[in-house]
């Protein structure tokens, strides 16, 4: 029996999916993301979409995991337990519902590669056939991206600006915040190591600089 | 350099695979008239190739590399280039962003349509490289140069 790639992906989706929300380790968890990100990579890959996957792949599984992993360096590693835990059982039935109604909605869809589905008989076919005689690129999707649709480029573009300046606005710190000097203002750079030199001469019992254990 | 482990193999493959995935990038922007990519994809490569020598590299070298000013300004250069690319078409009658309505003397209109995707595509690669240099930096509290 041969199994479609496209089901073992899809599988293999779900199951780390649901690994990644139920490890405990944040790092793990971003271990997992990762490779949630590959696996849809390899699904848009299989399906030919193959600019898609690219930005999948480098994106989902290369830099969003390393933009996590500086996160969990910044802050901490272990994930706390939620104090409604046993309350978020209730919402079971409608993620339930919900799926069941998505299933529902989804056999009115057109099959994949359908040549009458909607989206093939509207501007596409023209965009198709003019693309090379209109701007002499063979690759459509670029053509479409940066030509025919750039407005819609044009406002992704600044969506990501902007929001990489409020990211930077909002993890900024800045040299004259009043809030990082509350407590001494030898402590604000480096935390812990400056906090060991203070405590240097202490250090001759051999304890490191913490008292007897 | 911000890692838990300052391991010698993780620092060399590091050097010495970045300025690839720098190239690779590069590349992906300007191939995207011919294959998959673009400026999305190659703008996250080539700022991954900047990423990795802060991660792995001792701070001075890598910041000498590619600077801490160099986030904010590319993500604010590529933006504006393409929304000059965009009020370039006005000035001569066009519509906005419509490059083929620029004439430049011995080139089709396909053929200025086709620079004009070229320049569009390295902007958004211009501003994704700085976005993400800027998000790392900041993350990681070296933002100022």
């Amino acid at each position: 029996m041969i199994v479609p790639l496209d089901l073992v992906l899809f599988l293999v989706l779900i199951v780390t999916a649901v690994l990644a929300l139920a490890v405990k380790d944040l790092l793990a968890a971003t271990a997992l993301l990762a490779a949630y990100s590959l696996f849809a990579a390899l699904l848009f890959a299989g399906v030919l979409a193959v600019d898609v996957a690219l930005v999948e792949a480098a994106l989902g599984a290369g830099l969003t995991g390393v933009l996590f992993v500086i996160a969990i360096l910044a802050t901490t590693r272990h994930s706390s337990p939620r104090p409604d835990a046993r309350r978020r059982w209730a919402v079971l039935p409608l993620i339930v519902a919900f799926l069941g109604l998505m299933l529902f909605a989804s056999t009115g869809l057109p099959d994949r590669g359908d040549p009458d589905a909607p989206a093939q008989r509207g501007v596409s076919q023209t965009y198709l056939a003019d693309s090379y005689a209109d701007t002499e690129t063979p690759n459509v999707v670029t053509s479409l991206l940066a030509d025919y649709r750039s407005m819609d480029t044009l406002g992704e573009t600044m969506v990501i600006v902007t929001a990489a300046l409020a990211a930077a606005l909002v993890l900024i710190r800045r040299v004259d915040d009043p809030s990082d000097r509350t407590d001494d203002p030898r402590d604000t750079p480096g935390g812990d190591a400056d906090l060991d030199r203070d405590l240097g001469p202490a250090d001759e019992d051999g304890y490191g600089g913490r008292g007897p254990r | 350099m911000i890692g838990a482990y300052p391991s010698v193999v993780v620092r060399v493959v590091c050097a010495l695979l970045s300025p690839f995935i720098l190239m690779f990038g590069l590349y992906v922007v300007a191939h995207g008239h011919y294959g998959p990519g673009g400026g999305f994809a190659g703008g996250v490569f080539i700022a991954v190739g900047a990423i990795l020598p802060r991660l792995t590299l001792p701070e001075e070298l890598a910041y000498r590399l590619v600077p801490p000013a160099a986030g904010p300004l590319a993500g604010g250069v590529g933006l504006l280039l393409f929304l000059l690319v965009g009020t370039l078409p006005l000035l001569v009658g066009g519509s906005f962003l419509d490059y083929g309505a620029v004439e430049i003397a011995g080139l089709e209109a396909s053929r200025v349509r086709y620079l004009g995707i070229l320049v569009v595509e390295a902007a958004v690669g211009l501003a994704v490289f700085g976005a993400m240099v800027l998000i790392v930096d900041v993350l990681t509290g070296k933002d100022r140069p």
